[in-house]
């Protein structure tokens, strides 16, 4: 089994995760994977960008202090998540008291993020889907069960409420999603079954 | 919002009901045929035997085949999530079979819900501070001038900017002094800065705002004060109401909103004045109130010649008094200034102006009908959302009510269908590599998105079960796709049985199962296993796949139409164009589905049929399309 899994595309963490090895993940130390989690090829991911302690940055804010006792968490990705090719996963940040300083990236179970999306937001709730070539702006919050179409714009600090579609650049909410959606198979619950099939022939 | 391939929809049957007339459904009910796909009414059926086993396939042909691509399916189909199921009358329904009300307001943005007394007050508009850019239609964000310096004081001036395209009411000269509060500070500010100044344009622009909240807002405020008009009964000629508002807005009512008023407050003294009965209540219901109406009769009458018809009697009555107009600016009447066009053209042709400062239309359209530049357009109030509790339309009972607080994303009730019709999903069979040099492991999906024509393809239909009963399936299919491009469809085994959405733990303790599931998801064991006719292909705890053979036809005017003379499409050569969508592959496919719930689900049932028994045979029918993916044009 070592053998077949060091050719194979993925890495499998122990809790399944499913991570290409052509992905780009930085600062792994501030991401935390839920399990069976996917991450394709080519997606960069960014948990370089944590959020420095904030006595430590009003103080002098260009040299990060070393504390290594908390690494702070920049992304957090939910079970059965699943990260696209040339996804950019990227913690929102946000001038606060004259200070730019980044926040964590939730992102919740049974989230698929489309090929080549921008996600900033602050949290993406569980069962989103973000289309293909989306980009979600800075401190937006998507909540859950919500679907952001492909293409879309998502606005910094745009709320998406739960079972709302969202498109357009900018993006407005442009129509519900019905009440199955989410459903273990059906639409918005299919992320298991998306799970398994990763890394098969 | 199209769905990639492969997809699946499930048509409401409430499409057709405009059309069968009962009598037909009876006959064949008590022909003991298959049910039209339009109603199947449960207790009927419980007692018709159930033949239809192996006349399925004639059974469809003979009834209407539903037509994917005929105009009227637009209308039916929807996807399966989209669905709901109404306990009561045993049917599928759609959001057209459904009515809705309104369980609570929200702010999409804030996610706070208003309470419903405050909806119209505030113009159906969240009352906080979430407001969007009237540029961009963007969110906008309540920011600090003062701390971008880089000192750490809160304090400061407060603005709302747009992260999206870089607005901020700056542009328009708009400050505000606390965080909160930004609509009520918004509304001041855009009533006080319209003491006269010198540009009426940017003045009527900037009072806009009002009219954001105006129509409803005065109405409730008119109608909450039923004594206004009455003092002006008394012959004041404007009402104290009218009065205060011109004072606040001194000379004449500018302001959209107190203008408004103005000519409200006038046409009701105007009516009030002219009914003839002096208690009308009139002025309480408005112009639409049956008094109204009343009085319009009235006054036809009596001036008409009808008159004469119905009675000489009303001739004798005095002329009935005339309501006039409004005359003078406190009585909400507007001049328009006699330069304000030529000025507002000026600007538009002015260097300085010029394309970028004018508004578009979908800008306008969310502002006061005045406002015409870029620099009058004022930040508007996030539109409120609504959740809403769904009932059927027939029998009223509530398929859905979510949980009140905007938050929650559950529900009290949700009877979606997907709990009770089997769920469909469609996968195509990875066949071996036909060449069949290389190993087993390497197998050829067929890519959907382009189905060579006249190549068998196999697709695997896998129903799912929610119900906690076991289901027993009819699937029928005509056997070549209605439409031009006919192509042949075979489903290998239309009769099965799906389990019942049992507990998990005994599919776990039974242990066996589990590599099952696997083999259903990724088809591994492929290389072994061949499409039989009369044979399920795969089956688990509540689910079955079934395997459909297709063979896509031919586009009309392809290469491949041409070689094969015998294809029946060969005949029409003067339509070689293809029409829109006409290379998409879906296949109609009728689902029966019969099954024993227990009857205390339905105690009237019980209660009035004659039957005692704890079992009911149930049924449903109902047409599903499965769009498997489109037909390239050359072989």
């Amino acid at each position: 089994m070592p053998p077949k899994a060091a050719k194979s595309e993925y890495i499998e963490t122990d809790t399944g995760n499913k991570i290409s090895r052509r992905s780009q993940i930085h600062g792994t130390q501030h991401i935390i994977l839920g399990g069976k989690t996917v991450i394709q090829a080519e997606a960069v991911i960014r948990g370089d960008l944590y959020r420095l302690h904030s006595t430590a940055v009003s103080t002098d804010p260009n040299n990060p202090p070393q504390q290594p006792n908390a690494p702070s968490v920049a992304i957090t990705v939910g079970r059965y998540s699943y990260i696209s090719k040339s996804v950019i996963l990227r913690p929102p940040s946000r001038l606060h008291r004259g200070v730019h300083s980044f926040y964590p990236l939730k992102i919740g179970d049974h989230v698929f993020v489309g090929e080549s999306a921008v996600v900033e937001a602050a949290s993406l709730g569980n069962h989103v889907h973000v289309g293909a070539g989306a980009t979600i702006g800075s401190m937006a919050i998507v909540k859950d069960f919500s679907v952001v179409l492909e293409g879309a714009v998502v606005p910094p600090g745009m709320v998406v409420p739960s079972w709302c579609v969202v498109g357009g650049r900018p993006a407005r909410i442009v129509g519900e999603v019905g009440e199955g959606y989410g459903v273990e198979g059906a639409e918005g619950g299919l992320a298991r079954e998306r799970y398994r099939l990763v890394g098969r022939p | 919002m199209s769905r990639p391939f492969p997809y699946s929809y499930i048509s409401c049957p409430c499409a057709d009901t405009p059309i069968p007339d009962p009598a037909k459904k009876r006959r064949s009910k008590e022909s003991s045929q298959k049910a039209t796909p339009e109603r199947t009414d449960a207790t009927d059926d419980a007692a018709t035997p159930k033949q239809e086993d192996n006349q399925d396939e004639g059974d469809s042909d003979e009834e209407q085949t539903f037509d994917p691509r005929s105009l009227r399916s637009n209308f039916s189909l929807y996807p399966p999530e989209q669905l709901l199921y109404c306990e009561d009358c045993h049917q599928i329904k759609c959001p057209r079979c459904i009515t809705e009300e309104i369980v609570s307001w929200y702010c999409p943005n804030c996610l706070f819900e208003t309470p419903s007394s405050m909806v119209k007050s505030d113009g159906n508009r969240c009352g906080r501070n979430c407001f969007n850019c009237p540029v961009c239609t963007a969110p906008l964000a309540v920011s600090t001038i003062e701390n971008v310096t880089g000192n750490g004081s809160q304090q400061g001036p407060w603005v709302l900017s747009c992260g999206y395209c870089m607005w901020t009411t700056l542009d328009i000269g708009i400050k505000f002094d606390k965080p909160t509060n930004i609509r009520s500070q918004l509304q001041k500010m855009t009533d006080s800065t319209a003491s006269p100044a010198y540009d009426a344009r940017s003045r009527q622009g900037s009072r806009a705002f009002g009219d954001l909240k105006s129509p409803l807002s005065t109405l409730i405020s008119a109608e909450g004060q039923p004594s206004a008009p009455n003092d002006n009964e008394n012959g004041n000629g404007n009402g104290s109401e009218e009065q205060t508002k011109e004072d606040s807005t001194d000379v004449a009512p500018a302001n959209t909103d107190a203008r408004f008023a103005a000519l409200k407050t006038f046409y009701r003294n105007q009516i009030s004045e002219t009914s003839n009965s002096p208690n009308d209540p009139l002025s309480e219901f408005g112009f639409s109130s049956p008094g109204a109406l009343n009085r319009l009769m009235s006054l036809y009458a009596s001036s008409s010649r009808l008159s004469g018809l119905y009675g000489g009697n009303k001739k004798a009555k005095s002329k009935p008094p005339v309501m006039r107009e409004a005359l003078t600016a406190s009585e909400g009447l507007r001049v328009t200034p006699a330069g304000e066009e030529a000025a507002i053209i000026e600007r538009l042709a002015s260097p300085e102006g010029g394309w970028d400062s004018i508004a578009s239309l979908e800008q306008r359209a969310q502002q006061s009908p005045d406002v015409r530049f870029v620099d009058e357009l004022l930040p508007l109030p996030v539109l409120l959302r609504t959740k809403r509790a769904k009932r059927c339309k027939s029998c009223k009972h509530i398929l859905v009510k979510p949980e009140t607080k905007p938050q929650s994303t559950r529900f009290r009730i949700r009877l979606i269908a997907l709990s009770y019709i089997p769920l469909p999903t469609l996968r195509p069979l990875a066949l071996p590599a036909p060449s069949s040099f290389t190993s087993g492991t390497v197998t050829q999906t067929p890519d959907l998105d382009s189905l060579p024509p006249l190549r068998p393809v196999h697709v695997l239909l896998t129903l799912k079960n929610h119900m906690f009963d076991p289901v027993r399936i009819t699937l029928a299919t005509p056997s070549v796709t209605p439409g031009r491009v006919a192509s042949k469809v075979t489903i290998l085994s239309p009769q099965f049985e799906i389990g019942a959405n049992s507990d998990v733990w005994d599919e776990a303790l039974a242990g066996a199962s589990a590599p099952v599931g696997d083999s259903r998801l990724t088809g591994v064991r492929t290389a072994e296993k061949v499409p039989e006719a009369g044979k399920v292909w795969d089956k688990g705890r509540n689910w079955t796949t079934v395997v459909l053979e297709v063979i896509p036809g031919t586009l009309p005017g392809s290469e491949a139409d041409t070689t094969n003379a015998g294809n029946e499409d060969a005949g029409d050569e003067g339509a070689v164009t293809l029409k829109e969508d006409e290379d998409v592959l879906e296949i109609p496919v009728f689902v029966h589905m019969e099954w024993d719930a227990e009857a205390q689900l339905e105690q009237q049932n019980v209660g009035k049929a004659s039957k005692p028994d704890d079992l009911v045979a149930r049924e449903l029918a109902y047409w599903m399309v499965l769009g498997v993916g489109k037909i390239q044009a050359a072989l």
